[in-house]
């Protein structure tokens, strides 16, 4: 949060993103999928970004990165860690450390995120020669330790190849690579989707313990309300590429103040409660080609609706205490 | 020990192709406008043979009887062939098939693995370069090379390099495999002047897969660099010369099957390349034994370069499994 603080190798550096605009220029257009999004990410903090499909959680965690490939486009913004500045001015060999030693990311597809033709051990040590690791043997045995935290055989991971693994344990491979390097910041984008409930119980429950252990802050991207309610302490609620709620998990779960916050938490059936107690949200998820340009994004699905939403785009207010809520219809002294 | 299991299986499935092959040839021959065999007979006859003598030399010729049923007269000469025994020409009289055809092969299977290692390697790396540097002058210019050279024949291409580098401007001598006053054998000026001379026929053999190559390895480099693990060893911050070496290495691997496609394309252009540049090589004498309707001859060829494109195919089949782990046989 705050960008003056002093650098420190062990702890968690926290991200300062101001007006941050992310385009898609595509055939059909140009258009954006974050705009002008105002947030901060606490060091040493389990952040969740929460959202439908297409609302930007993946923009936003490689925008947080520098890693917007083409056809996408940082248009403006900036984007302040502890330790490394303004990530968005870095380029070169520069951010490529950045890459690997600073950020850590677990890929949403991460069962795709090796090399099919080398050895998970071979490619760990790519990674190490790439960061200028003196002792390959130090990674390694990092990995193999990874590796058994996270109930695989150390051994048998490092010299496999991808296709001789399943699903779940390329994904937690996934999750060594991020790790290995002792990253300070740790992004997740859906860890744990290919994993059955129990795994995912487990990775999730490893992952905690190596955030604190090394007092990292770390990003978990997930449509999975069970997985925000369990291990996130912040969370962010996404939509249309807009930040439109920021809190302490309990609080915004227990008392969400944007429509579409709550939308999503009624949407939810409870393993316990009753199935026909469970809203699904009403309308259909933002397309990018059709969201308003003019006022609110989300008006045509709110209960909330007001003349002004129409004219002018809310601004961020406070709420739950040191969090936000973008909405016309919510007053910030409720 | 699979892989001896694998290489055997291949060998078998590589015997079974000739033999397709040879049958095939076999009843082309037989079913030929004006019957060749019958034709060969006939001749000798009118050249004042007793029907038996006739016969007889056509047997040594063909290695069947003409006189026989098809099915016997196919059933004979399987069985020459797998003696070994191609027949004997009917050009250059006396001589067996097969030492004629051997001692072709050399040249032509010099000059076209020179031309596709070159042109492979050549192609490769323009490739990449075509693809990485995309959106650059160099890129469209090599992808544009390619294009164009990959749409020149093999033989105007031949055809131009002789005319341009032996007439036009004669940096290379033209018309034989070596110089003339030389001596066949080991020794230094021979083969340096064998080498010089190959240099015309091997870049006409590299030019025109050249651009097949070039394209096809860029179209592949640019699939490969859309793959999520290419993202991933970018987002891992990943060294980029390692991270050239996992995409050249990925995007290279369906190009081994195009190499088998590509030697039968490139033997096939010997027969243009070996008579442009005056070669004895397996092209030339298919042309030769077909203007002399010398038909063992022409059989005899034509199963050796099938033979030797069907062994290139092992090979790169064989190197194709050495560089993908994933179609290893467990
Ligand atoms: N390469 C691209 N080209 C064009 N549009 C893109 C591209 N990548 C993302 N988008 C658009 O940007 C918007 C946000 O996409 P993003 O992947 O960030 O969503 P997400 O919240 O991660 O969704 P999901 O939950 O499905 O992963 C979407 O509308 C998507 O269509
Ligand atoms: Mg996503």
């Amino acid at each position: 949060m705050n960008a003056s603080e002093p650098y420190s190798a062990a702890v968690g550096a926290g991200i300062t993103i101001r007006n941050l605009t992310v385009t898609y220029h595509t055939d059909r257009g140009i258009f954006p999928a974050l705009k002008d999004v105002s947030l901060d990410i606490r060091p040493q903090t389990i952040t969740g970004f929460i959202g439908e499909s297409g609302s930007g959680k993946t923009t936003l965690a490689m925008a947080i990165m520098n890693a917007i490939r083409t056809p996408g486009l940082i248009a403006s913004g900036s984007i302040y860690t502890d330790g490394v500045g303004d990530v968005l001015k870095l380029q070169g060999e520069s951010l490529r450390r950045v890459h690997g030693q600073h950020f850590g990311f677990v890929f949403q597809a991460s069962s795709n995120s090796l090399n099919p033709l080398k050895r998970i051990g071979a490619q760990l040590l790519d990674l190490g020669r790439s960061h200028g690791i003196k002792d390959p043997r130090i990674l390694l045995k990092e990995a193999r330790a990874l590796a058994e935290r996270m109930g695989m055989d150390g051994d048998r991971v490092l010299t496999s190849y991808q296709h001789e693994l399943s699903g779940g344990m390329r994904q937690r491979a996934g999750i060594i690579f991020a790790l290995v390097l002792r990253a300070k910041v740790v992004i997740l984008d859906e860890p744990t989707t290919a994993l059955d409930m129990l795994s995912q119980q487990a990775v999730l429950e490893i992952i905690r313990q190596i955030h604190e252990e090394r007092g990292l802050t770390s990003i978990i991207i997930t449509h999975d309300m069970g997985v925000m309610a369990e291990i996130v302490q912040r969370v962010v609620v996404l939509y249309a590429g807009r930040v439109v709620e920021e809190g302490p998990t309990q609080d915004l779960l227990q008392r969400p103040r944007h429509p579409y916050t709550k939308g999503l938490i009624d949407a939810i059936p409870r393993i316990t409660g009753d199935l026909a107690e469970a809203k699904p949200l009403a309308g259909s998820p933002p397309d990018l080609a059709t969201v308003p340009t003019q006022g609110c994004v989300f008006r045509d699905r709110c209960s909330l609706r007001r003349p002004v939403c129409d004219l002018v785009e809310p601004l961020a207010q406070p709420a739950h205490g040191d969090g936000l809520v973008t909405c016309h219809g919510v007053n910030a002294h409720d | 020990m699979r892989e001896a299991i694998r290489l055997i299986k291949r060998l078998i499935g590589g015997a079974l192709m000739v033999l397709i092959v040879a049958t095939f040839t076999f009843f082309l021959v037989r079913l030929m406008p004006g019957n060749p065999v019958q034709a060969a007979y006939n001749t000798l006859i009118t050249r004042g043979m007793t029907p038996v003598q006739a016969a007889n030399e056509v047997r040594v010729m063909y290695g069947f009887m003409p006189h026989e049923s098809l099915w016997a007269q196919y059933v004979h000469y399987l069985n020459q062939l797998i003696h070994f025994n191609l027949g004997q020409s009917i050009s250059y009289e006396g001589v067996s098939v097969l030492h004629i055809v051997l001692s072709a092969a050399p040249w032509t299977i010099t000059l076209v693995l020179s031309g596709v290692v070159a042109s492979f390697l050549l192609g490769v790396t323009a490739g990449v370069v075509a693809a990485m540097k995309r959106s650059s002058g160099m890129g469209s210019v090599l992808t544009v090379s390619g294009s164009l050279l990959h749409g020149i024949p093999q033989f105007v291409m031949a055809l131009l390099l002789a005319f341009v580098f032996t007439t036009l401007w004669p940096i290379f001598p033209f018309g034989a495999p070596y110089g003339g006053a030389l001596t066949p054998g080991f020794n230094l000026p021979f083969i340096g002047s064998l080498a010089f001379h190959a240099v015309l026929p091997v870049v006409a053999y590299a030019l025109s897969s050249y651009g097949g190559w070039l394209l096809t390895m860029k179209s592949s480099v640019v699939s490969v660099m859309g793959d999520d693990f290419v993202l991933a060893a970018e987002l891992r911050g990943l060294k980029p010369s390692i991270r050239f070496g996992y995409i050249a290495r990925n995007a290279i691997l369906p190009l081994f099957t195009i190499f088998a496609l590509s030697l039968g394309f490139m033997f096939g252009g010997s027969v243009f390349i070996e008579n442009i540049f005056d070669y004895n090589g397996l092209g030339n004498l298919l042309l030769t034994s077909i203007n002399n309707r010398d038909y063992p001859l022409m059989t005899g060829a034509f199963l050796l370069i099938t033979i030797a494109v069907i062994l290139s195919n092992i090979v790169a089949d064989f190197l194709y499994t050495a560089v993908d782990p994933r179609i290893r046989r467990p």
